[in-house]
């Protein structure tokens, strides 16, 4: 397979992944915590039990997502 | 597209190898893999364990071996370089190494030695000819095989699937395997084949990952599912542990086992290392079971929980690999055995007299 295609194309945007997740370290360690907090807890994991904590890294994400995008475009327009 | 229709003829005939095929040592192999499930005449009979898809892991060989930067991701098989650049390292080799070292540990000339699932060769590159005659590599993967590192002993290359070695009884002296067992549908019978290929004082030295692999990888991922999606689907591939090792070998045939465990932690940035990293060793899932989605909401709950549960102080994550080696004697007469029942010379209470 030679070219771009939508698995080159998602690799491609995968590799920001890293970059992008440093910015969010903070909410990412809240949210980890909840979480780790039910392998030693009497509280069982169940769907959603974190879903405050896992909204909050999910926005602080995607504003990295859409400034780094933003940066791209300036970037290029130049 | 000839390739698809050498395979499907393939399937049609292939035989067992325990009816005693012959040994192709040329380097145009024949493509070993069968059709999954029904058809194949096993050793084991009925109830085969069908666990991976071997056509996927040929597939995901061949895409890893080439690659263009394929080295970067040798670093377990290969020799481990203190302080090493990520980039450039190859830690892969440790394994290898190791596995070479146990070779040399035995004080033995060996004429004809087999590689199991060789990939690119990362054992023979360290021995030397004093110790091994002639070499047989053999892996499913064409990619690797025309890409394997150089050695001093002259290769054969054999396409074969390690679960039907395309081998004679009796025709090896020694044979290795370095992080290919963990693939095999059917362990028992594997070591049984490699048990028969053995010559009588044959020796058998593999490593295989097993045991608690990759348990925080394995862990985030089933935390991050269940939170975000309410269940969750095996991504690591199941293990081997150590104590159903020593079972293994005994019930195919070798006696003199002797097992042991190497842990080894890798420090990563981040997950996507991680799984990038496996990827490019060809490491990736190739269960029946495999989900072939994962969300990208569980990508970022995963990577939370990974480097919240067991991330260091300098923000990196380490990643267990559990080596498991093994060394396993065909049955010869000139081997020790057990003395006989009231043979002995020397009372054990006669110890409390000595000094």
């Amino acid at each position: 397979m030679s070219g771009s295609n939508v698995w080159s194309r998602t690799r491609e945007k995968m590799r920001l992944f890293p970059e992008l997740f440093a910015q969010c370290a903070n909410e990412a360690a809240v949210y980890g915590k909840c979480v780790a907090a039910t392998t030693t807890g009497t509280q069982e994991l169940r769907k959603d039990l974190c879903a405050k904590e896992f909204e909050a890294l999910k926005i602080c994400f995607t504003n990295a997502v859409s400034a780094s995008v933003s940066n791209c475009h300036t970037e290029s327009s130049v | 597209m000839s390739g698809r229709l050498c395979r499907r003829l393939l399937r049609l005939g292939l035989p067992a190898s325990s009816a005693g095929g012959w040994s192709r040592l040329s380097g145009a192999g024949l493509n070993g893999t069968g059709p999954p499930g029904a058809g194949r005449s096993g050793l084991s009979g009925g109830g085969r364990m069908n666990v991976f898809s071997r056509e996927m892991k040929q597939r995901q060989k061949d895409w890893a071996a080439q690659l263009q930067d394929s080295q970067q991701y040798d670093y377990l098989r290969q020799e481990f370089h203190l302080h090493p650049p990520p980039s450039l390292c190859t830690r892969s080799d440790q394994v290898g190494s190791r596995v070479a070292d146990r070779v040399y540990d035995i004080a033995r000339t060996f004429p004809l030695a087999l590689d199991i699932g060789g990939g690119r060769s990362h054992i023979a590159e360290h021995l030397s000819k004093e110790v091994v005659e002639r070499f047989c590599l053999t892996d499913v993967s064409q990619q690797s095989l025309r890409r394997r590192r150089p050695s001093e002993i002259p290769t054969h290359c054999v396409l074969a699937d390690e679960e039907f070695l395309p081998f004679k009884e009796n025709t090896f002296d020694l044979v290795v395997s370095s992080l290919a067992l963990h693939w095999i549908n059917d362990l028992p019978g594997a070591l049984r084949q490699i048990h028969q290929v053995l010559k009588p004082d044959g020796v058998f030295i593999g490593a295989m990952v097993g045991g608690e692999t990759l348990y925080e990888l394995r862990c985030s991922l089933q935390l991050a599912e269940t939170e975000r999606e309410g269940g969750f689907s095996p991504h690591i591939s199941p293990y081997t542990a150590v104590t159903d090792l020593g079972n293994l070998l005994g019930q195919a045939g070798f006696n003199m086992l002797t097992v042991d465990i190497d842990d080894i932690q890798v420090h990563y940035p981040g997950i996507m290392e991680v799984m990038t990293d496996l990827q490019g060793m060809g490491e990736s899932n190739c269960a029946w079971n495999r989900k072939s989605l994962l969300h990208r909401d569980t990508i970022l709950a995963a990577a939370a929980i990974y480097k919240e549960m067991y991330g260091s102080e300098d923000g990196s994550i380490p990643a267990t690999f559990e080596i498991l080696y093994m060394i396993g004697w065909k049955p010869h007469e000139s081997q020790a055995k057990p003395a006989k029942r009231g043979s002995a010379t020397a009372s054990f209470g006669d110890l409390s007299k000595t000094g």
